[in-house]
């Protein structure tokens, strides 16, 4: 268990003195807490998927939705305290918005994520304000190729916007986890919430760095995706859940580039599977159980 | 009830990453008079029980409507529940104004969920000490949602909020598959049977203490505007929920001891 | 000494003078759009059974000179609308931009929503995103153009555009209105700007001179007209060209072509003008 703060832990932006913010730690507590969302990236694209608790029977169902579209092509997910994850959404689309007022062009994946880190992080440096109660799993699909500039009249010139360095590859998939102190990496699977260890052995197992997320189709990946939460929700066993997943491709997959819910009869398949694959999981540990 | 260094204001964490400024929050909503929120497919219902703080003085309104198509119920703080009930109302009408259509009732509930978060994560701010049940129509039919301090905000089947609520959300998930199909009438009983188990054991509704908000739109896209009933309006719909209950086989013990202390 | 707050960490007034603010009053003269430089000329647009066609040249002219001769200025809004626009061109790229912003955001408003409070099927997240209920039709965006372009008129700064906007309104029937840089707003069953308000509005009134007339007409019709109006904007218009986008609008969605080009020009009657030229008389 962590250190008692005693003392150093009441506000925010104080140091201990070991050097750590108890406030952002507990605010990673927060997260811990709260329904497991997940991430893969495989060369086709992205799936976010989140495992989502049915707190209260009265809830209706499939209208509360968890995971958040910025701009058109990137989606965002999050574990723990939800209003919390409202707010991050809210500013990354502000974010997104004002990249494309300036750059008249949609925002890449990996700047969105330097700009919300940079956000979550400001909130680490005052005891005016508290710590973001929130991992976020930013997922989205850089177009390799040029898109029009926005508010474009013509067709341009024939030979294109030009300053592409030969040989270099632009665009592709990207995968970010940010987490309450602003620190963020880029992941080819990532995994927040309460049965955050449980997926990140599952998506290991994947081997999504390696040969494994090259061979992965997306199709595979929704399915794995939803595999995992299943597995993860283990850890959760007693209460219901409703899972929600989102899915963005390349501009020649399914989604065409934009950030989707995955279609009802797919995800349906995929929950099928998944519980499929859990029976037979039981199956095999009460083999070994009485073994 | 909780005592400790944590709790102070709603920019600290406790060691178990809880904010308890939040939760006491909360607990100022279970201290407000109970209301009942029902959907089904083609309407939307709100009831309330009002208190008064003496015999003689008026009893506190808990319906309100925002616009043409949105109505709130509240329970907490009147005057947190007025500021956001203001914020509302403003939202609705420049948006009406400006596109020529009503608000969608998630966008509204969405902005107050975003108001009521910041108060969570400033000093100096405090949380808004009041739940709402949002009930709205709007093109993808009637719509049914919960407000809570924290900013969190979900869209519900049914759902009830204040003093004793529970009783009132047990009865509304046990009946809650008759809910979808139901008519403007049934709703309405539903509500008020749904209130009612939340009464205090020797309460009762009364014309005094009732307040009904309803509204509707159907497949043809014909909006009944939301409309607040109170007094003798809603007499019929409390005889009715009456006549049934001494009408209902004697099931489990006498009418009046179905009622269970409140604790 | 004055000890109020006001006057904290402020130099003594007594010593220094009074504070001198004229860095704030900006005495030049307002320098916001008083004419247009780039322009497009007409649009026109008629109302059908089904929906509204509308058309526009692919010419972005340069006071007299025809500068750009691929500008697209019919603008799908949410796969259900359709908006074009004549007047000066960086306008209409700043309105263009400005209405995606607003795309973008009513998108965010529908993937919130469920879409089966009155009992249908969920709908499915791959169909056309601009499709689905409850996002701004036509009649709504063509409201919220009026306001913005009247509120620039008031601030003495107009985007000196007047905007045809096409599609349905919440009765799911056609509808076409028009806005313009001062904020007038009317509509019609068949619409112009510019030159085609003289030119090509007699023409398409012939066919849709009022919404009964309108209703009759179908798509191959109204087609028809419009490119026969296309024509004579060609002929007459010293500002236009003989390509264009064409654009229809159905209940399915909106079908833009960018290539159209004028056919089976006849340029005879030139000969037969007086008044100029080699005119011998």
């Amino acid at each position: 268990m962590t250190s008692i703060g005693t003392g150093y832990d009441l506000a925010n932006s104080i140091f201990s003195p070991d050097g750590r913010n108890f406030q952002v730690e507990y605010a990673v507590k927060a997260v811990e807490n709260g329904g497991t969302s997940i991430g893969i990236r495989c060369k086709e694209g992205v799936v976010l998927a989140v495992e989502k608790i049915i707190t209260s029977k009265l809830l209706k169902p499939n209208a509360n939705k968890r995971i958040a579209t910025v701009d058109r092509h990137l989606g965002i997910v999050y574990s723990g305290m939800i209003p919390d994850g409202r707010h991050f959404v809210d500013r990354a689309r502000d974010e997104a918005r004002a990249w494309r007022d300036t750059f008249k062009t949609p925002i890449a994946t990996a700047d969105l994520a330097s700009r919300m880190g940079g956000y979550m992080q400001a909130y680490t440096l005052y005891q005016s304000v508290r710590p973001f109660g929130i991992t976020a799993i930013i997922g989205g699909f850089d177009p390799s190729t040029d898109l029009p500039v926005d508010g474009e009249v013509g067709r341009g010139p024939s030979c294109g916007a030009g300053g592409k360095v030969p040989g270099k590859t632009f665009g592709g998939p990207g995968l970010y986890m940010i987490e309450p102190s602003g620190l963020y990496w880029g992941y080819y699977g990532a995994a927040t919430g309460k049965g955050r260890q449980a997926a990140k052995a599952e998506l290991e197992k994947l081997d999504l760095a390696g040969p494994g997320g090259e061979s992965l189709t997306l199709e595979q990946a929704v399915k794995e995706a939803a595999r995992i939460i299943y597995v993860a929700h283990d850890d959760n066993k007693d209460k219901d859940f409703e899972l929600e997943m989102t899915w963005i491709s390349g501009p020649d997959g399914p989604t065409k580039g934009l950030h989707q819910e995955v279609p009802r009869a797919l995800r349906e398949e995929a929950e099928r599977l998944a519980k499929k694959a859990l029976e037979s999981d039981d199956e095999d540990e009460d083999g070994k159980m009485e073994e | 009830m909780f005592r400790n260094n944590y709790d102070n204001d709603s920019v600290t964490f406790s060691p178990q990453g809880r904010i308890f400024q939040v939760e006491y929050a909360a607990e100022a909503v279970k201290q407000g008079s109970v209301v009942v929120g029902i959907a089904s497919k083609t309407h939307v219902a709100l009831v309330a029980i009002k208190r008064n703080a003496e015999e003689l003085s008026s009893y506190q309104k808990k319906l309100f409507p925002i616009d043409e198509h949105v109505g709130i119920a509240i329970a907490g703080l009147t005057s947190d529940a007025r500021v956001l009930s203001n914020f509302m109302k403003q939202q609705c009408l420049a948006h009406r104004l400006t596109y020529g259509r009503s608000m969608p009732v998630r966008t509204l509930v969405d902005m107050i969920g975003s108001k009521a978060q910041i108060n969570t994560q400033h000093y100096g701010k405090r949380p808004y000490g009041v739940g709402l049940l949002v009930a709205g129509v709007d093109d993808h039919g009637p719509h049914l949602f919960e407000f809570q301090p924290s900013g969190m905000t979900e869209e519900m089947v049914a759902f009830a909020i204040g003093a004793r609520s529970q009783m009132a959300r047990t009865y509304l998930e046990k009946n809650l598959d008759k809910f979808a199909d139901c008519d403007r009438e049934e709703l309405i009983r539903h509500g008020l049977k749904a209130l009612k188990e939340s009464l205090v054991q020797d309460r009762e509704l009364t014309v005094d203490n009732t307040s009904v908000g309803v509204a509707g739109a159907d497949k043809a896209g014909v909006v009944e505007p939301f409309k607040v009933y109170d007094g003798q309006e809603v007499s019929a719909w409390i005889e009715s929920v009456a006549d049934d209950k001494e009408a209902a086989p004697a099931g489990g013990s006498g009418e009046g001891e179905t009622m269970e202390v409140d604790s | 000494m004055d000890h109020r707050p006001q006057a904290w960490g402020r130099p003594r007034d007594d010593v220094y003078g009074p504070y001198d603010a004229s860095y704030l009053h900006n005495n030049q003269p307002k320098t916001a759009t008083q004419s247009p430089i780039v322009t497009g000329t007409s649009v026109i647009a008629i109302k059908f059974k089904d929906g509204v066609v509308m058309a526009a040249d692919n010419l972005a002219s340069y006071g007299s000179l025809a500068r750009f001769t691929d500008v697209k200025r019919l603008r799908p809004f949410l796969s259900t609308s359709v908006v074009g626009f004549g007047g000066d061109v960086s306008d209409m790229q700043f309105l263009d931009r400005h209405l995606n912003e607003l795309a973008i955001d009513e998108a965010y408003e529908a993937e919130g929503c469920s879409a089966g409070g009155l009992g249908s099927s969920a709908q499915e997240p791959d169909a056309s995103p601009g499709a689905s209920k409850g996002q701004l039709n036509a009649a709504n965006l063509h409201k919220y153009l009026t306001k913005l372009m009247y509120r620039r008129r008031n601030s003495f700064d107009p985007l000196w555009n007047q905007i045809l906007v096409a599609g349905f309104d919440s009765a799911s029937a056609p509808f076409l209105a028009s806005v313009d840089l001062r904020g007038t707003a009317f509509t019609s069953p068949s619409l112009a700007t510019g030159y085609g308000a003289m030119l090509a509005q007699p023409i398409m009134r012939k066919y849709a001179a009022t919404e009964e007339d309108a209703a009759k007409l179908t798509r191959d019709d109204a087609v028809r007209v419009v490119r026969e109006c296309m024509k004579v904007l060609f002929y007459r218009d010293a500002r236009s060209l003989d390509r264009f986008s064409l654009a229809v609008v159905t209940r399915d969605g909106v079908d833009i072509s960018e290539d159209e080009v004028l056919e089976q020009q006849s340029w005879a009657f030139a000969e037969r003008i007086r008044g100029y030229g080699t005119q011998t008389v």
